[in-house]
C-alpha cells in the first residue's frame, strides 16, 4: 500500500475581528485511507498575543496514512473560535484545505468564512456576540449542500505542512 | 550488504539558534531539546543545550544574538514522529528571579537544504487576574513542568497562552537513504527562507 505522511504545524491565524483565538481541526479522508498513527483531530491552545494581530498556536500535526486508492485525498478542516475573558466561546470561522498532493514543504493560507444570520441575529450579534453555527460540520468540507447559506468573509489560518509520499511511483501514480 | 539494502535512514541536522526578538524583555538565555517518536534514535550530537545570556545590542537592530550551534544526527525507520526542536527562553524579571519568557517548537525541516525558521514564542497565562498579580509579585509565573509538552498536540485545549516574541533558527538538512526506502520527500530547496512574522507587521528586524 502507498503511504502518506503529513507532518507540520497549525501556525496561527490573522485577520480576525477578535484576538484570543483557538482552532479546532480535523482530517477527513475517503474510505480507502487508513490512519496508521497520529491523531486526526485536535484543538489548539488559546493565544492572546501581546502585540500584533496574529494569534500563534504552533500546534504540531504528525499523521501517517496508508491508502489503496486515490479517491478521497485527505482534507484538513478548521474551525476558528474566540474565547473572551470570561471563558465564553464564539465561532469566528470555518475553512478547509486539501492536503497538498506534491511531496515537499508547503505554506498554506486557508481563508475562512462564517454563516450570516437574519438581520435580527446580526444586530444581536453586534451587541451580545454569538451567532449562527452550522448544524452539521460536514458542510465545511463538502460542496453538496451549501447553496442556501449566506456567509461572510473572515480571516486566514496559516499552516505549514510537509508531505512525504511512499511507494506511489511503485503503483504508477505520478505526484 | 547493508549499503545496498538499507533499513534505516539518517537525518543530519546542522544549524544554529541565531537569535531572538522580544520587544519587552532583555538578558535572555535559551534552552533547547529535541522531541521525537519511538522509532527515532539520535546517533551523534547533543540532545539538549543551554545558551549564554545575551542582551540587546545598542546598535540600530535590537536583536538578541545567541549564535548557538546545533549539531545532531538521527536515525529512523519511519518518518512518523519526525523530530521537533523545542526551545524555551528564560530571563530575569524586575526582582531578579529567573522566569520563563517563551516556549516554542518546530519540526526539523523535512527537505534537504538550508532553511530558516522563525518560531513564535508563547508563555502560559494565569487563569485569574489576581493570580496574574501575585505571580508578578512573587516572580513565580506559570510554567510547564516539562517544556516538551509544547511539541505535543494533545491536551492543549485547556491552556491559554500569550505570544510575546520570536526566535530565529537556521537549519542545514542532509538526508541519507530516504529515497532508497521508497520515501519521496520532495525536491530539495536550497534557499528556503521564510518568516511567520512578515505578515504581522511585527517583523524580526524591527524594535
Amino acid at each position: 500500500m502507498a503511504e502518506l505522511h503529513i507532518i507540520g504545524q497549525l501556525v496561527g491565524a490573522t485577520g480576525f475581528p477578535h484576538n484570543s483565538l483557538f482552532c479546532k481541526w480535523g482530517l477527513n479522508a475517503g474510505g480507502a485511507w487508513r490512519l496508521l498513527s497520529g491523531s486526526k483531530q485536535g484543538q489548539t491552545q488559546v493565544d492572546n498575543p501581546q502585540t500584533g494581530d496574529t494569534a500563534y498556536w504552533s500546534h504540531p500535526i504528525d499523521v501517517h496514512y496508508a491508502t489503496k486508492g486515490l479517491q478521497g485525498w485527505p482534507k484538513l478542516h478548521l474551525q476558528v473560535w474566540h474565547q473572551d475573558s470570561f471563558g465564553r466561546c464564539q465561532l469566528l470561522g470555518y475553512g478547509y484545505c486539501h492536503v497538498p498532493s506534491s511531496p515537499g514543504h508547503h505554506r498554506i493560507s486557508c481563508a475562512t468564512w462564517r454563516p450570516l444570520g437574519s438581520w435580527r441575529e446580526q444586530l444581536s450579534q453586534m451587541f451580545v456576540g454569538g451567532g449562527p453555527q452550522l448544524r452539521s460540520p460536514d458542510i465545511i468540507y463538502s460542496g453538496a449542500d451549501r447553496y442556501r447559506l449566506h456567509t461572510e468573509a473572515m480571516g486566514t489560518v496559516q499552516l505549514e505542512l510537509a508531505v512525504i509520499l511512499r511507494n506511489f511511483d511503485k503503483y504508477g501514480v505520478d505526484s | 550488504m547493508a549499503a545496498n539494502n538499507p533499513s534505516v535512514f539518517l537525518l543530519s541536522v546542522n544549524g544554529q539558534i541565531e537569535g531572538a526578538n522580544f520587544p519587552s524583555y532583555d538578558d535572555l538565555y535559551c534552552k533547547y531539546c529535541f522531541v521525537y517518536g519511538q522509532d527515532w534514535m539520535p546517533t551523534t550530537g547533543l540532545e539538549e543545550g543551554i545558551t549564554q545570556i545575551t542582551c540587546k545590542g545598542s546598535q540600530s537592530s535590537h536583536k538578541l544574538i545567541w549564535n548557538f550551534p546545533l549539531d545532531i544526527t538521527f536515525k529512523s525507520t519511519n518518518p512518523s514522529g519526525w523530530p521537533q526542536l523545542v526551545l524555551s527562553v528564560y530571563g530575569p524579571d524586575v526582582f531578579g528571579n529567573d522566569v520563563v519568557r517563551g516556549y516554542g517548537a518546530t519540526h526539523i525541516p523535512l527537505t534537504p537544504g538550508k532553511h530558516t525558521r522563525t518560531l513564535p514564542m508563547f508563555v502560559p497565562e494565569p487563569t485569574w487576574r489576581l493570580q496574574k498579580f501575585t505571580s508578578w509579585l512573587w516572580g513565580r509565573r506559570p510554567e510547564y513542568t516539562d517544556p516538551k509538552v509544547v511539541a505535543q498536540g494533545e491536551g492543549r485545549e485547556v491552556t491559554r497562552v500569550c505570544s510575546q516574541g520570536f526566535v530565529t533558527v537556521c537549519f542545514n538538512i542532509i538526508m541519507k537513504d530516504m529515497k532508497k526506502l521508497g520515501y519521496d520527500s520532495g525536491p530539495s530547496n536550497s534557499s528556503n527562507t521564510q518568516s511567520y512574522a512578515t505578515t504581522s507587521g511585527w517583523s524580526t528586524d524591527e524594535t
